[in-house]
């Protein structure tokens, strides 16, 4: 993002006369001087309201905080890999019935792909949370919010695949046709390898929204990075500090992510979509 | 359950569900389009800190999960003595983070703007809220209907955040544990939500489809 920034706002103003500089200088200062402001107010509101007292911050020094945060990440990361991979043989599989010739498959697969992306992640959640005991099935907490997550994914993944393989050029195919490669060859050998590579990048960014998706996972008590944060709260009697260092694990996590996703795409130049 | 009991049992609820979901859709989309547009233009202003600020603004909405943003709106605001309705609670979030999104894509409008339109306009001696004005959001605006459309899509899902919290009327998703904890109301009252959303989806993308079909700039 940061190189094409860069190459907007050097065609919009550059190089800026000393009229021009000037106001720019003043706006600057006056806006670092609004966000000081902001950023100072903040912390006053800390302050005035104790919650920047050492008590509900002093046990982030301690390890076993920490060493607790990471087992419930470490749950985060099982469900978020988990989903992630079911939703990606799912998305493959719509993504096939989709594409393909036989038309009530396909009509099927688009009904299921309109499903999954027009039904929010909750509503699956409750979904098997509530169900799944009227109909006498035991389902275990990790299943109970993996299947949801993955389900609202699969759609979404199935229609990336599927962007993917229409960016394919078309002499591809005609290619591998000629060269007397059977339709089923042609597709896993020639055209979905590079689809596939094609949306690498936006692949990546699906997991930072499953990710987030898992965040729900207290619904149906699942120990969770934010479940047990939840269990600190209760121990240490301090809920805005940690709530907001769990809050910013997941940005800095999906941050992460972001960044991968949008390197990789820059280098193979193409858009995130 | 069958569909025609449930519905004559909660039929009014479905209805109260449905105008709730439809309105703070509305309205959170709303924001998020104008909270866009104006950290769009912060974002490609040649002030420094501005910039980074809305970077970093950006950054944080556009990773928060929402169920982490609404759990500090609604239980970690009051320790700062700030104490919002459950339903102020719901619209910040399911504004703030489309906002994010909402620049992101107007960001990639515009940077599908050829430079040469741009230094095109200086030359004329446009001034840089001119250039804004004339030649970049015309532009901006049209290239990105089809984005705004997923992004009004996905408002619309993230509204689902409102069933996390005590709300009378409830959202549609609300409105479905609301009667399963009251009657077995089976898959049925499940199939009802998920009709409505899916289908006000399906409306909205054809709709999107349609209008940028209208408006598209052919490059």
């Amino acid at each position: 993002m940061s190189t094409i920034n860069h190459s907007i706002t050097e065609v919009l103003y550059e190089p800026p006369g000393p009229k021009t500089r000037r106001c720019i200088a003043v706006a600057t200062a006056i806006s670092l001087v609004l966000l000081a402001g902001l950023l100072l107010a903040a912390l006053h509101r800390f302050y005035v309201t104790g919650q920047l007292n050492p008590k509900y911050w002093s046990l982030f020094a301690k390890h076993t905080t920490w060493r607790f945060l990471a087992r419930g990440l470490s749950g985060t990361l099982k469900v978020a890999l988990m989903s992630s991979a079911i939703s990606f043989v799912a998305g493959l599989l719509l993504m096939l019935g989709r594409i393909g010739k036989n038309r009530v498959v396909g009509g099927i697969s688009t009904v299921l792909i309109e499903l999954s992306r027009g039904i929010p992640t909750l509503l699956f959640i409750y979904f098997f949370f509530l169900l799944a005991p009227q109909f006498g099935l035991k389902i275990s907490p990790f299943w109970k919010i993996t299947l949801p997550v993955s389900l609202s994914a699969a759609g979404v993944v199935a229609e990336m695949l599927r962007s993917g393989v229409n960016a394919v050029p078309k002499g591809q195919r005609e290619a591998a046709l000629s060269l007397g490669m059977r339709d089923r060859s042609v597709f896993f050998k020639i055209i979905f390898p590079q689809a596939f590579r094609y949306v690498i990048p936006s692949l990546i960014s699906e997991i930072v929204i499953v990710l987030k998706d898992t965040t729900f996972a207290y619904v149906v008590n699942y120990s969770d990075l934010m479940q047990n944060s939840r269990v600190l709260i209760s121990n240490y009697d301090a809920l805005l500090s940690v709530y907001l260092v769990t809050a910013g694990i997941y940005i800095l996590i999906n941050y992460v992510l972001n960044k991968i996703s949008v390197f990789l795409a820059e280098r193979r130049n193409v858009s995130v979509g | 359950m069958s569909i025609y009991a449930l519905l004559s049992q909660f039929g009014d609820r479905y209805v109260e569900a449905l105008c709730t979901t439809y309105k703070l859709t509305l309205l959170s989309f709303v924001g998020a389009v104008l909270i866009g547009v104006i950290i769009t233009i912060m974002r490609i202003s040649p002030i420094r800190p501005l910039r980074a600020a809305v970077d970093f603004y950006i950054q944080i909405f556009r990773n928060i999960p929402g169920a982490a943003l609404l759990i500090l709106l609604v239980y970690a605001l009051p320790y700062l003595n700030l104490v919002l309705s459950y339903y102020a609670c719901v619209l910040i979030a399911t504004t703030l983070i489309p906002s994010a999104f909402c620049s992101e894509y107007l960001m990639s409008g515009i940077n599908a703007i050829e430079r040469g339109q741009i230094e095109a306009a200086r030359s004329l001696g446009m001034t840089f809220l001119q250039i804004v004005k004339n030649v970049i959001l015309p532009q901006a605006v049209r290239s990105s209907v089809l984005p705004m459309t997923n992004l009004l899509v996905a408002t619309m899902l993230t509204t689902a955040l409102a069933s996390q919290v005590p709300l009378n009327p409830t959202d549609l998703t609300g409105v479905v544990s609301y009667i399963n904890t009251r009657a077995v109301g089976g898959v049925t009252a499940f199939v009802i939500s998920a009709l409505f959303y899916c289908g006000t989806a399906v409306v909205i993308g054809q709709l999107g489809n349609l209008i940028d079909r209208k408006v598209r700039i052919l490059r």
